[in-house]
């Protein structure tokens, strides 16, 4: 077994490093979608608006200059009529419609109030929310202005003091990174494995293997672990620009995060198995790669909160490795938690790998054997 | 193993190295191989012959303990195949017609992985892998990645890592394909090299001249051993030599019509192109002069005609054409 393994597993290591363009894209590609997606701002800055001001008061005016000072909001264009601003939403010169309507001063000092009415483009659901929140806040603060002026008291009734924990400036990135980590590992371990082992059966050089007495299960680790070697590699690398050149702040342990991953990519690499068990060609098991990569990116509330997934895309996205992985991550790097905090996630993934490792040895002894 | 052990496996190594017996292999309702049967003394070049799909590769496969027969039984080196594979595989050599070793690997990496594989190591390791270079003179491409090597140097390196753990018994599965044709003879010098050592050899093959070389021959068609033995012996069976027939060859201009014209006559029992020359059976009541005579008057001047022993092709087209004829006696499409 250990005889079989040596072998298999330099010479593994001799094809990865003879096939430079793979691992030059093993690297770069994560490194690259790092840089590009650990630079996505999802706060909303600058939304091109239209104001129809059809007051042309000082009220107006100061309603547009706090606009202005907000940063949601860019005021574009300022116009007179309001079949121009609808206009202008429509074909998306500006995200948001402003309209102010006629003696909007005068009205505010009589007891039905002056109404503004807001278009907003809702075709961008993010950027929308964003903006409407903004224009409330806004207004609420405006009113609670002229009714403490009206009513001489300083203080308000009531406030709320919220307190964001772990990413107070709401930096995207903070948020993005840790889970794209977990996302990127996938796509290295899983695809890089599955090719591997297909790649052999295409060539015939699996069947010259078999007639030896070469150990399965020395095998079959001597062509996985290698790719577990440069997973963990790889980690560290993403880790490391994501502290450095992202400033992203790893407040828990990195030994314990280490730990995971290496849990994490022996789920990956026995799916890799798995599916080198059922593919042919080196690109239907790419292909098949991609069925696992999708779900994944989708369902693993790395993009969208698992919360708001309908139940059923819920429960398969409890099933999926990486699932687990962006909790972890995110709690370690974010909030300090360490595996008694995270013991849910810890022992869903290290079920996952488990059970997956036992199914795709089984099928690869049954099949490739 | 110790050296000590390999040499006394070798003393007592048994006179036949495989010994095959009624052996069937089914797959779902296809049978690959039919109740075949042979044996094949240790130190001898046996060559296995058969269309495409006749069962070679199955019962290659079977020999190396990689399928279990259905029934029947086999044994490599007195050990079972069904039971004891991992032993038998410690023991035998295999080589494919495709190019099997790692093209993105040099020649010495593929030696160095294969030797690793056979769980050599130090000393022992370093010797083998000297004996492989020097017994395939790979030595000046030793650096150079296997994918650049040409057809017939890729045999032998493929061979060299074949034998990079003193295999007893080697199984090449049609180990000149493609190659070309001053490679394929040293190939075979090769292989007669290591037959003289002792080692039993198993080659497919598709080429008569080669078929010609083996000590004894087997012919698969259709999942079953038509027939095995030397190729003497195969000549003389009765059935490619049937009473009252005589085989001859005939030496003519025009060779392709007349070849058409002989099938259709009623003394002639088969007739194929050989070269400039026509190899064919007719009644033994039928002469020399009598036969040139008629080729005359049929547009055919100048033929000569001798008398010959059938080739090794002549026997097995023979074979196969009586057994696709027995098939459809029985009504087996």
């Amino acid at each position: 077994m250990w005889a079989s393994f040596n072998a298999v597993f330099r010479k593994e290591f001799l094809h990865i490093f003879r096939d430079r363009g793979t691992l030059i894209a093993a690297f770069s590609i994560p490194v690259f979608q790092l840089l590009l997606f650990g630079f996505i701002d999802q706060t909303v800055k600058n939304l091109p608006t239209v104001v129809v001001d059809q007051d042309r008061s000082s009220a107006s005016r100061e309603l547009m200059d706090q606009m202005r000072a907000s940063k949601t909001f860019d005021i574009v264009r300022v116009t007179s009529s309001s079949h121009e601003a609808r206009r202008d939403v429509i074909a998306g010169k500006a995200r948001v419609g402003v309209v102010i309507p006629p003696n909007f001063q005068g009205k505010q000092l009589r007891p039905e109030g002056a109404q503004v009415l807001v278009l907003i483009d809702g075709s961008d659901s993010n950027a929308s929310a964003q903006a409407l929140a903004s224009i409330n806040g806004l207004i609420a603060s405006k009113n609670l202005t002229t009714i403490r002026a009206t009513m001489g008291r300083a203080g308000q009734p009531v406030s709320a003091q919220p307190v964001i924990m772990f990413n107070p400036d709401g930096r995207t990135a903070n948020y993005i990174i840790p889970g794209l980590i977990a996302i990127l590992l996938q796509i290295v371990a899983l695809v890089l494995a599955a090719v591997a082992i297909v790649r052999e059966r295409e060539k015939g050089t699996l069947e010259q293997l078999l007639v030896t007495p070469v150990n399965p299960l020395g095998l079959m680790l001597g062509k996985l672990v290698p790719y577990l070697v440069i997973g963990v590699i790889e980690m560290a690398l993403v880790l490391f620009l994501m502290r450095f050149a992202f400033a992203v702040p790893i407040r828990g342990s990195v030994v314990f995060l280490f730990g995971i991953a290496i849990i994490y990519l022996a789920s990956l690499l026995a799916l890799g198995l798995f599916i080198s068990t059922r593919a042919p060609t080196q690109a239907q098991a790419q292909q098949m790669a991609q069925m696992f990569l999708l779900p994944s990116i989708f369902l693993s509330g790395y993009i969208f909160p698992a919360e708001g997934l309908p139940v059923v895309l819920y429960w398969i996205g409890r099933f999926l490795p990486a699932t687990h992985m962006v909790a972890i991550m995110r709690g370690v790097i974010l909030r300090d938690a360490g595996p008694l905090e995270l013991l849910p996630n810890v022992l869903a993934l290290v079920a996952i790998s488990a059970v997956l490792i036992w199914g795709s040895s089984r099928q690869f002894r049954k099949v490739a054997l | 193993m110790s050296a000590a052990e390999g040499s006394a496996l070798i003393a007592e190594a048994p006179a036949i190295a495989m010994h095959v017996d009624g052996l069937t292999r089914k797959f779902g309702d296809f049978t690959a191989l039919d109740r075949v049967s042979l044996r094949v003394p240790s130190g001898m070049v046996y060559g296995l012959l058969g269309p495409n799909g006749s069962g070679k590769s199955t019962l290659i496969r079977i020999l190396c303990g990689l399928l279990v027969p259905t029934s029947g039984s086999a044994t490599v080196l007195g050990l079972d195949v069904a039971t004891q594979g991992e032993e038998i595989r410690r023991q035998i050599g295999y080589m494919s017609q495709k190019f099997a070793l790692y093209e993105d690997l040099t020649v010495k990496e593929n030696l160095d992985f294969y030797a690793r594989i056979y769980g050599l190591a130090g000393q022992r390791m370093k010797t083998r892998m000297d004996a492989a270079i020097q017994l395939t003179h790979i030595g000046p491409y030793i650096d150079r990645r296997a994918g650049l090597l040409s057809g017939g140097w890729k045999q032998r390196l493929a061979l060299g890592a074949a034998l990079m753990h003193e295999p007893r018994v080697v199984f090449l599965d049609e180990p000149t394909a493609g190659i070309d044709p001053v490679a394929r003879r040293e190939l075979w010098d090769l292989l007669f090299e290591l037959a003289a050592q002792g080692i039993t050899l198993l080659v497919t093959t598709h080429y008569m001249d080669e078929a010609e070389r083996c000590a004894e021959v087997g012919y698969l068609y259709l999942s079953k051993l038509l027939t095995t033995g030397s190729p003497e012996y195969l000549k003389t069976l009765p059935s490619v030599n049937k009473p009252g027939t005589r085989r001859l060859e005939i030496e003519v201009r025009d060779t392709a019509r007349a070849m058409a014209w002989l099938r259709g006559q009623p003394f002639c029992l088969g007739a194929t192109i050989f070269g400039q020359a026509i190899h064919t059976v007719v009644r033994e009541s039928l002469s020399d002069l009598e036969l040139l005579e008629r080729m005359h008057k049929a547009g055919f001047p100048g033929a000569t005609a001798r008398a010959i022993a059938p080739t090794l092709e002549d026997v097995f087209v023979t074979l196969t054409e009586e057994a696709a004829d027995a098939r459809k006696k029985a009504g087996v499409v």
